[in-house]
């Protein structure tokens, strides 16, 4: 079970704050849309073939269209924080826990919590998207693990 | 027309954890104090300029306290630390343009009492940008951004916590004798090591202290300042640097900041050289800040902050003296207009018990991360 799924099986019986809400607009729809399904996509320029985080109308590198693209969804870690203090009440019952800044293969970079104890994470570790949505959250949330052998 | 602009007055409200009263009322007082320390009166003022995020009052409401029905220039500046010298060199230009004759610039907030900058717990918090991505996770307020940028720092550098425990010492060794100061009582590395984790590799003791209060400068033409009761005190140079669009996340090397570029910048208008600088109001809203910039403005090399700082020279003394009035860790998160009260202070060497010896140069940095800017001043004695 992950944390996401312990924390929506408590539910019921806690009264759990909301996660902070993306704010999705027309240039983030596709990117949440694929996120609700499980699928990492990115948002790429259809010209010059650029990846683009965050998300735009047109790419910033040649002014060309864009469109959401699968992505690989691995990467490794440029950098790190624990979180030991609850200053955001949705993330306060999971304390200690990482936030990874993590270099995508793709060339942009990305934030999430790391799925894991934060003595496992250091810089340079391999990792994979995976996603969670916590309970009352509107969104799924990218979620970081260190990745197996053989990925 | 081109004519050069000086400040000649400072002002501020008492500095709080719950002042019970609003940013108005707070930047009315402040910038009454600082027409008064001017020699001037609310009758001089033609231009009002602040910065703020949403959480204060604005210029031409501030203009309409201080009884000035028609203001010549005024302009509110969205931001928080990062603006805080690009809004004062903006003053600046607007009195050399002649756009207006007297310019009050304020920061007012109830920073501690009001909306806390280091907390996310106001409902609903609802992000845009790309903030939106960061929301899921939760790394949405500036200590975890910061210490994001800290922990790169001690990988790449062999930077240390007891690095960043000497600049929270140093600091609040200077806040001792300041009686605004929010923190006055003084810090052993102990303490420093004792603090609660915040955000690792953040402690207490590396995050600023959030207030509630205002202050206030008043900037005129130069002509005009020298028939009024203090030095003139003079903007030499100015740069900013915006970088990323602002983005923690895409931000290039995070052993540095914004500093990285802004400093160059600022070096290439001048002659002077941090050699030449004898007081550092460095943007300090964590340790980290000055630890980065601190390297990136060429006061040292990278990772050898905590050494200089440790050895004394970063205090009176030593080569340089970092904010003599315990910065925003300890006299008080002002978004680092304080930090420009307290340059004109020392400039004018009127800082009476934390007075920095013939101090003729001082370097106000504002900002952390990708984005901000910083001004050097000298003093027409």
């Amino acid at each position: 079970m992950t944390s996401g799924e312990q924390l929506a099986a408590d539910e019921a019986a806690i009264d759990v704050p909301a996660p902070p809400r993306p704010v999705v607009d027309v240039d983030t729809a596709g990117y949440w849309a694929a996120a609700g399904r499980g699928e990492f996509v990115l948002c790429r320029c259809t010209d010059c073939r650029h990846w683009l985080q965050p998300p735009m109308e047109r790419c910033r590198h040649c002014g060309g269209d864009t469109a959401f693209e699968p992505a690989t969804g691995t990467g490794s870690v440029h950098s790190f924080i624990v979180v030991r203090h609850p200053s955001v009440p949705a993330f306060a019952r999971l304390l200690p826990y990482a936030i990874v800044l993590v270099d995508l293969a793709e060339g942009v970079r990305m934030t999430g919590r790391f799925l894991g104890e934060p003595a496992d994470v250091r810089l340079g570790l391999p990792v994979t998207v995976g996603f969670e949505r916590l309970p009352r959250a509107e969104q799924s949330a990218v979620v970081f693990a260190a990745a197996g052998p053989g990925t | 027309m081109h004519r050069e602009a000086a400040i000649v007055g400072i002002g501020r409200t008492a500095y709080s954890r719950a002042s019970g009263r609003t940013p108005a009322g707070m930047a009315a007082e402040a910038s009454r104090n600082a027409l008064a320390d001017a020699g001037l009166t609310t009758a001089d003022v033609d231009g009002v300029i602040d910065f703020s995020t949403g959480d204060s009052v604005r210029a031409m409401q501030l203009g309409y306290a201080l009884g000035v029905d028609d203001l010549a220039f005024a302009l509110d500046v969205s931001g928080g630390g990062n603006v805080a010298a690009a809004t004062v060199a903006t003053a600046f230009s607007a009195v050399s343009r002649g756009l207006c004759e007297v310019v009050v610039v304020y920061r007012s907030l109830n920073g501690r009492s009001g909306n806390r900058y280091g907390r996310g717990d106001v409902p609903p918090v609802a992000l845009e940008g790309e903030l939106q991505f960061a929301a899921s996770s939760g790394f949405i307020v500036p200590p975890m951004w910061f210490a994001m940028f800290a922990r790169r720092h001690q990988e790449i550098y062999g930077s240390t916590a007891e690095d960043l425990g000497r600049i929270a010492i140093t600091q609040r060794a200077h806040a001792v004798p300041n009686e605004h100061a929010q923190q006055r009582t003084s810090l052993t590395m102990d303490d420093y090591l004792a603090g609660r984790w915040i955000y690792e590799p953040f402690r207490l003791y590396d995050c600023c202290m959030e207030t509630d209060g205002a202050c206030a400068l008043v900037i005129t033409t130069l002509d005009r300042a020298r028939d009024l009761p203090h030095p003139p005190v003079r903007l030499l140079a100015e740069a900013e640097a915006h970088t990323f669009g602002g983005s923690v996340a895409q931000f290039g090397d995070l052993t540095t900041m914004y500093s990285a570029y802004a400093a160059p910048r600022l070096w290439s208008r001048t002659d002077l050289r941090p050699a030449d600088v004898d007081v550092a109001c460095m943007y300090d809203c964590f340790t980290f800040t000055v630890m980065a910039t601190f390297e990136d403005f060429g006061f040292c090399g990278k990772g050898e902050v905590g050494d200089f700082f440790a050895s004394g020279r970063a205090t009176y003394g030593g080569d340089v003296v970092v904010n003599p009035h315990g910065g925003l860790l300890s006299e008080g998160y002002l978004h680092g207009l304080n930090h420009h009260t307290e340059a004109v202070l020392q400039l004018r060497g009127a800082a009476s018990g934390r007075q920095v010896a013939d101090a003729e140069i001082a370097l106000v940095t504002a900002g952390a991360g990708p984005y901000g800017g910083a001004v050097l001043y000298g003093v027409d004695r």
